[in-house]
């Protein structure tokens, strides 16, 4: 190709031509269709994505609806519904906190640099993927069946929610930081143990703080699932109300515990911002 | 051997001079104090009996004992099943997401919008954030009825907000040079978009698409709760109602695999896809330096950070 502009005639070859389409980009979107249509289609492994039905069902009235068009907002003032607010919070921060503790290690030994030798790190690597697969409602229903319903196994499903969390994006840091202090700490004489006091821990700990404070509000979010299998929290009134049907109380207590994780995210966020 | 003086001396200068001083102090006490207040208040009035705790080992190993010792093959049949139905629920829930975020994540990048866009779409943003899953599903039983269908809806809807809020932010580092280029050759709002910002951003954005895919696969087992079908409801009815720890443990063991498997192939995929082919030429491919929240351009295994 020349670089002479005048040289060129005009409107050829002056725009180079348009590299074609790699065979990963070709392969990629086409996997991509055959997925949707396989995930979508209505099978045995498809979900029946129906864009009739969702019209259908649209223009009919339900009483789910009707409660939402009548909120029955006298309910926070019920013993129920403020000790689910009391035990979502108590078992957030609970979890928030054991979950931290527990999570830093795993996530300092998730990495190279981090684990003191090559079998501590496979062997987390593989424990942290593990509890990271199992969601919090796997967990809570688990706890459940081991120790009966109620705040414990709540708060227990919710620290291995926080662990995989912590563990996952605090390795993702660790993965990421500056080599040069482990070497001058390493250079220096430093045990295993000084060095990752020194030199790595510095670096990880705004963004492990950042993260501790993020799962403290998903923590509060996962919180309201956790009472339909019978492990405390928000949930156990909001079931109660959907199970009997009394849509508007339910609606209630969801816009006041909407009203609540929006606060909290905020104050969590704008946290997390001066951290950063 | 050096006289104390010198050497007292030296010791001096090292902790006066040398040696600045620590920074955060009272950052640090405050941090401590407010742990320790709130460990102890939750801990002194929350309703648990410890002796539950106590017990907790013990019956691990005894449930453990009773999925695995051995675990029922027979229902291995369904349990894929039900995971595969799991797996589409995050995958169209993700195409949802996706599809609603995007135009959202341009509404809210400062470098494209005007302050007053940015700031009413980021707040929707926020409101999906807030929401938790369960409530979304809920509300879109009466729609789509008891099925994986509502689900997927669901966790679309409940994505958006951290989807879309990501988005804006890749949008937000992107190299200005293109937008000047498009601007000076007079190019619209829409053709800035399409020629200069998407062509820069996809990669990063198919990427979080992926990542979502990753975290709605976990997600969609809040359909348990309510019995929406995938293997979250299967395992709630095996655990929870039947007690049929047998196929229970053939269930875990299946949810835990596929999405083990899921991930590490849409790990690779996602890493693929930003970095482009390995050992090959660099084709100038801007190298996402991975900007968001400092976690370098090294390994970068997985370039999201959260919200």
């Amino acid at each position: 190709m020349s670089l002479d502009a005048s040289s060129p005639p005009k409107g050829t070859s002056a725009r180079p031509t348009k590299p074609p389409p790699t065979a990963f980009a070709v392969l990629g979107v086409l996997g991509f269709i055959a997925i949707t249509i396989a995930a979508g289609y209505d099978w045995t492994y498809g979900i029946a994505f129906s864009i009739t039905e969702i019209i259908e069902n649209f223009t009919r009235t339900n009483p789910a609806y009707e409660g939402l068009l009548n909120i029955d907002w006298t309910r926070f003032e019920s013993e129920v519904v403020r000790q689910g607010f009391a035990e979502t919070f108590q078992m957030a921060t609970i979890a928030t906190m054991l979950g931290a503790l527990f999570g830093l290690p795993l996530a300092l030994f998730n990495s190279v640099t981090g684990a003191p030798n090559k079998t501590v790190y496979v062997l987390v690597k593989n424990f942290n993927s593990v509890v990271r697969a199992i969601p919090d409602l796997v967990y809570a229903v688990l706890f459940v069946a081991m120790i009966g319903r109620g705040v414990l196994p709540g708060v227990l499903a919710l620290f291995f929610l926080s662990v995989a969390v912590i563990a996952k994006l605090t390795s993702d840091t660790v993965d990421g930081v500056d080599p040069g202090p482990i070497e001058s700490a390493r250079a220096s004489g430093a045990s295993h143990l000084q060095m990752v006091r020194t030199a790595l821990l510095p670096q990880v700990l705004p963004n492990y703080v950042s993260f501790s404070l993020y799962t403290f509000e998903i923590n509060l979010r996962g919180s309201a699932v956790l009472g339909f299998v019978g492990a405390g929290g928000i949930g156990e009134p909001l079931n109660n109300y959907y199970q009997r049907g009394q849509y508007d109380r339910m609606w209630g207590v969801v816009v006041g515990f909407f009203l609540v994780v929006f606060l909290v995210d905020r104050i969590s966020i704008a946290m997390r911002k001066r951290l950063l | 051997m050096s006289a104390p003086t010198t050497d007292d001396q030296a010791r001096r200068r090292n902790e006066e001079i040398v040696r600045p001083e620590k920074p955060f102090a009272r950052f640090r006490w405050v941090v401590t104090i407010t742990l320790l207040v709130l460990w102890f208040g939750t801990t002194s009035t929350v309703d648990i009996e410890l002796s539950g705790l106590a017990q907790l080992p013990e019956r691990i190993v005894t449930y453990l004992g009773l999925m695995y010792g051995p675990p029922d093959l027979s229902v291995l049949g369904q349990a894929v099943e039900e995971m595969v139905i799991s797996l589409g629920m995050a995958w169209i829930g993700t195409m949802i997401a996706a599809a609603c975020s995007f135009p959202l994540g341009f509404l809210a990048a400062q470098n494209l919008s005007k302050r007053p866009t940015v700031f009413v779409a980021r707040q929707v943003l926020n409101f999906f954030r807030a929401v938790p899953e369960i409530i979304f599903l809920i509300l879109f039983i009466p729609i789509f009825g008891l099925q994986p269908m509502a689900v997927a809806v669901a966790l679309g809807i409940s994505s958006i907000g951290t989807i879309g809020k990501l988005t804006a932010e890749v949008i937000e580092g992107i190299d200005p040079g293109p937008l000047e280029a498009a601007d000076a050759s007079g190019g619209g709002r829409l053709q800035r978009i399409r020629w200069s910002v998407i062509p820069q951003v996809m990669p990063e954005v198919i990427a979080l698409w992926l990542y979502r895919f990753e975290i709605n696969i976990r997600n969609s087992a809040v359909a348990g709760a309510v019995g929406a079908g995938g293997i979250g409801t299967l395992l709630v009815r095996q655990i929870g109602q039947v007690r049929d720890f047998a196929g229970a443990g053939t269930s875990l063991a299946v949810m835990i695999l596929i999405t083990l498997l899921v991930d590490t192939a849409s790990g690779r995929l996602r890493r693929r896809i930003i970095r482009g082919p390995t050992r090959s030429v660099d084709i100038g491919a801007e190298e996402p330096d991975g900007g968001h929240s400092g976690d370098g351009g090294a390994p970068a295994k997985n370039p999201i950070a959260p919200i």
